[in-house]
């Protein structure tokens, strides 16, 4: 996991898994961005309606333990391939918060999550 | 400790429908308390359609939806003057044909076709509905021009906006409700409680006698219950809501039973220059399949943009550096599909359940390979469609090709017009409410707002939430004043 969340008080289930996904779709994203998003997906799925967040955080603790079992980025790989209905929501879900999130706050950012900064330095 | 208030009327929410009740109410010397579940933000003070709009604005943050295969994302306004305040102000009267078609299959009495519409010409009226005097928007040239080369219906959509002389397309003010029939409600004595949510509406047989809500704004939880007594309540909390509130009154005589929404898919398109509006959306429309496929355009934030390419990252993600040279369309379709509001007990949202027939399904994929067509035609250098395995189109061959792939079970459908979850009329095997809004099984609870249109109208709605919610309330002044 990337300092960005290990810094912070414990991390929920749904930060470390945004944390972990972000930082492989995104490499190049600096870890304060990284951590500011993981923060706004958090604050997010507090906020969903009763049933979905039940839902989320259940996904979310499932993966969880899984990952504590069998490893965190072995259990990310399998829950991006695994076609079942609910748990590709998941994922979908992290990135699309989390996407969204990072190209309005700089909406320069690259592909890889490099940013202006990054570029100049 | 418990606050409590008392009045005559208490209006549960102050978007579209809640609003102008309130106003006509007022007017006509009741005593009226407007709750509000969201707060009183000021037009102008946020950025239209981003993130910190939908963190303030809408409910959930913009995060909702409704179940299904697939799932379909809405979302609600959550603020005083509720949607009007965050939507594209597109400005459509309900379908001469539907009204006819709403009061014989449902059996509404009093609902002259011509008297509805005498109703949006004054709200016409006071919304300044109109077109842009000036400048369009390149995304709306864009949608224009494509439907015109294909010699495609299209038409300039007025909007509830006030303009200087020769104003451009994003320099139009907004006549959302806490601009109009909000202030008109409280200069004519009606008061607004904001951050008050409704929980729970007592009865006493057939009677409601007052009201449990939550005090938001309270430091604590000791400290945040409400009370309200009252004469009558009329619910009108939008169409997902209203029902929830119904239910847990325990009224429920086709209360959430028949949801009904535009389902809507979309695709980013690529153009050489740049044609991004951050804070505005096209005005124009593409009615050649009306009423059952509408194009139009939606809002194109960079962070939205990134959205749209979500679902096929690895071969779209890296136009998401050109956003500026991106816009965002959508293709909407009227649905034979409908959904259900129910709420669980113990559980403070309710669930939200929405079924596409195989027509709707059909339509989706149709609409989206037209839309893409449109782009294309209007010079699109490469098409992103919404759904999961989605090829770049950047000819007919691509655009062949994608059509074959669509599957809507793979795409992000979406909607921002919901009804029907409270239906009015005369048939009471169909209809939760009479032909005024009136709560079956009851003596005084009214619903007015888009959970009253017995089906989605085809076109943009909250015209026609209105022009019934100000039918309604002069029908109500009319009763209680005899
Ligand atoms: C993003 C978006 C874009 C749209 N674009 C257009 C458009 O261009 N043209 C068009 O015609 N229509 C558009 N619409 C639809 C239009 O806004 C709605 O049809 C209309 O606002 C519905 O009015 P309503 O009164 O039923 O509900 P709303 O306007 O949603 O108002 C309901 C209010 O009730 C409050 N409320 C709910 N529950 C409670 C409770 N328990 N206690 C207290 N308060 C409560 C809510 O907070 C809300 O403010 C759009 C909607 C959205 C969300």
């Amino acid at each position: 996991m990337s300092d960005s969340v290990t810094t912070q008080r414990v991390p929920s289930s749904v930060a470390r898994f945004a944390d972990g996904l972000l930082a492989v779709d995104l490499p190049r994203l600096p870890d304060s961005n990284r951590c500011d998003a993981v923060a706004f997906i958090e604050r997010r799925i507090r906020v969903l309606p009763s049933i979905t967040r039940f839902g989320v955080q259940a996904i979310a603790a499932g993966v969880h333990a899984a990952g504590v079992t069998l490893g965190h980025a072995r259990v990310r790989r399998v829950v991006l391939k695994l076609p079942l209905p609910l748990l590709t929501e998941y994922p979908r879900l992290i990135r699309s918060l989390g996407y969204a999130y990072i190209w309005e706050t700089w909406p320069d950012t690259d592909v890889d999550g490099g940013t202006v900064e990054g570029r100049a330095a | 400790m418990t606050v409590h208030h008392d009045c005559d009327v208490l209006i549960v929410g102050s978007g579209a429908g809640g609003a102008t009740t309130a106003a006509v109410l007022a007017e006509a010397g009741h005593h009226v308390l407007i709750v509000e579940e969201g707060p009183w933000v000021e037009q102008g003070s946020v950025v239209p359609f981003s993130l910190d709009q939908m963190d303030q604005q809408y409910r959930s943050g913009g995060v909702t939806v409704a179940l299904g295969m697939p799932s379909i994302a809405y979302t609600e306004g959550r603020c005083a003057g509720g949607g009007t305040e965050v939507n594209s102000g597109l400005y459509w009267r309900p379908p001469e044909a539907t009204l006819d078609s709403w009061r014989i299959k449902y059996r509404i009495k009093d609902f002259s076709t011509d008297d509805v519409l005498s109703i949006c010409e004054e709200v016409e009226s006071t919304l300044s509905v109109q077109k842009v005097p000036g400048e369009h928007t390149p995304a709306s040239d864009i949608l224009r021009r494509g439907a015109d080369r294909l010699g495609w219906k299209n038409d300039e959509i007025p909007r509830w906006m006030t303009y200087r002389d020769g104003a451009g397309a994003t320099e139009g003010h907004r006549q959302s409700m806490t601009r109009t029939y909000l202030p008109r409600a409280l200069a004519a004595g009606a008061r607004i409680l904001c951050e008050h949510r409704l929980n729970k509406i007592v009865r006493s047989g057939r009677r409601a006698v007052s009201a449990e809500l939550t005090d938001m704004t309270a430091a604590t939880d000791g400290q945040n219950a409400v009370t309200i007594s009252f004469r009558d309540v009329i619910v009108c909390g939008g169409a997902i809501q209203t029902p929830a509130i119904l239910q847990r009154t325990g009224l429920r005589h086709r209360v959430g039973r028949t949801l009904a929404v535009h389902p809507t898919v979309k695709l980013a398109a690529r153009f050489d220059d740049v044609v991004n509006t951050p804070d505005d959306v096209s005005v124009f429309q593409v009615k050649e399949f009306a009423p059952n496929i509408s194009f139009g355009g939606s809002a194109s934030h960079p962070g939205l943009v990134a959205l749209a390419l979500t679902d096929n990252w690895r071969d779209f993600g890296s136009a998401v550096t050109s956003w500026p040279e991106l816009a965002i369309y959508y293709a909407a379709i009227t649905s034979e599909g409908r959904g259900l509001v129910q709420v669980v007990p113990g559980v403070r949202d309710p669930l939200v359940t929405y079924r596409l027939t195989k027509r709707d399904r059909d339509l989706l994929g149709q609409g989206l390979g037209r839309l893409a067509m449109v782009m294309l035609e209007a010079g699109a250098k490469e098409v992103y469609p919404s759904f999961k395995g989605a090829p770049v189109v950047r000819d007919r061959a691509d655009l062949a090709a994608m059509t074959t792939m669509f599957a809507v079970a793979r795409a992000s459908v979406m909607t921002v017009h919901l009804c029907s979850t409270a239906p009015m009329g005369d048939d009471d095997k169909r209809c939760a409410t009479d032909s005024h809004g009136l709560v079956r099984g009851t003596d005084n609870v009214f619903v007015n707002d888009a959970a009253l249109l017995p089906e989605a109208p085809g076109v943009n709605p909250q015209a026609s939430v209105m022009a019934i919610a100000i039918r309604n309330a002069r029908r109500y002044c009319a009763d209680r004043a005899g």
